[in-house]
């Protein structure tokens, strides 16, 4: 980690790939949140 | 499936069209656990938190630098297993939609929908961190390669894919049209991973898929657990977007009960009420004036 080479291109490879993903996952998160408050349980079958 | 007709407040009449919180004539809140998860993808969920920490310490401190590239392999440990996951999203979309055609069932129609979403996230990241890769290694961040141009055109046609399916269009046409479209993605699949080999490419060819990979030790490590930790991430991000695309689904079809019943209702009630006379009732018509006839 020390002295390492193209430092800031790994960086930004690394926080770009799960800066995106923990995004979409909290997005994904939240709208189900809100939508499953208005359907059914029964309709939710893996609640 | 059972279909809830939404009530008003204490079980009186269907709420009207546009009085519920999402959408038209969407029902009162519902108990229940809230959201698209549940006890197996909590645990889906901590397995892939782990998997990443474990990525960040092989991928980020025990995998030496390359030889060649220097420490801009290290991002190989995210492009490599993202470039996979982004095959295996088209894959499901493409087989899900398959089934669809053929038993029209809408969990298929949910799962293409899931697939294409999460294939198109990862086509991003691995078309982001293959540019980042490329600067250090190639001297520029794009070329017109095969690979890299076959990767752009399936990126462009997962956007295609869902931009259809948000038409606003019957549900049945929309969902055959992007099966239709669905069954196209694996093809492609099969191009961008065997450009590299049909076409001379800046592109390295498969350094795994062979009978002597060409890494090995703690890179090859470090490269394994990217492809577990990424995958658990895959399985999880897929399972929760089913659901939402399930619940998305279950929400448009009580919409359209509320909206239907709304529509009996104002139907019944205006068959039930008696004309009422008023100042609208039609004057009554003078009768035309009887010529006098002359007396004999």
């Amino acid at each position: 980690m020390i002295a390492m080479t193209h430092a800031g291109y790994v960086a930004a490879g690394w926080l770009v790939t799960f800066g995106l993903v923990g995004a979409y996952a909290l997005a994904i998160v939240r709208r189900g949140r809100r939508l499953s408050r208005h359907v059914p349980v029964e309709e939710r079958r893996w609640s | 499936m059972n279909a809830t007709t939404p009530t008003g407040p204490a079980g009186g009449p269907p709420l009207p069209p546009g009085s519920g919180p999402h959408g038209p004539g969407r029902p009162p809140s519902h108990p229940g656990p809230a959201g698209t998860g549940s006890g197996a993808t909590r645990v889906l969920g901590v397995a892939a938190l782990a998997g990443v920490a474990l990525l960040a310490l092989y991928g980020l401190v025990v995998s030496p630098p390359d030889v060649e590239m220097g420490d801009s392999v290290r991002l190989m440990y995210v492009h490599v297993p993202a470039a996979s996951y982004l095959y295996l999203g088209c894959v499901v979309t493409t087989v899900a939609s398959a089934l669809w055609l053929r038993r029209r069932t809408p969990g298929w129609d949910a799962l293409a929908e899931a697939g294409a979403e999460v294939g198109l996230l990862f086509a991003v990241i691995t078309l982001v961190t293959g540019s980042l890769w490329g600067r250090p290694t190639w001297g520029t961040y794009w070329t017109w390669d095969a690979r890299l141009t076959s990767t752009a055109v399936l990126t462009a046609l997962l956007v295609g894919y869902l931009a259809l399916r948000r038409l606003d269009l019957d549900p049945d046409a929309r969902s055959a049209r992007a099966a239709v479209l669905g069954l196209l993605l694996l093809p492609n699949v099969v191009i961008v991973n065997r450009s590299v080999e049909w076409w001379r490419s800046l592109h390295q060819r498969s350094t795994l898929v062979r009978l002597d990979p060409t890494i090995g030790g703690d890179m090859l490590v470090a490269l394994m657990v990217g492809f577990v930790a990424i995958g658990l991430i895959f399985a999880w991000l897929l399972v929760h977007r089913f659901r939402l695309a399930w619940l998305e689904q279950q929400a448009d079809r009580l919409d359209l009960d509320a909206a239907l019943a709304a529509r009996r209702a104002e139907a019944t009630a205006a068959r039930a009420a008696p004309p009422a006379p008023g100042p609208s009732s039609p004057a009554p018509v003078a009768s035309p004036p009887v010529p006098e006839v002359p007396s004999r």
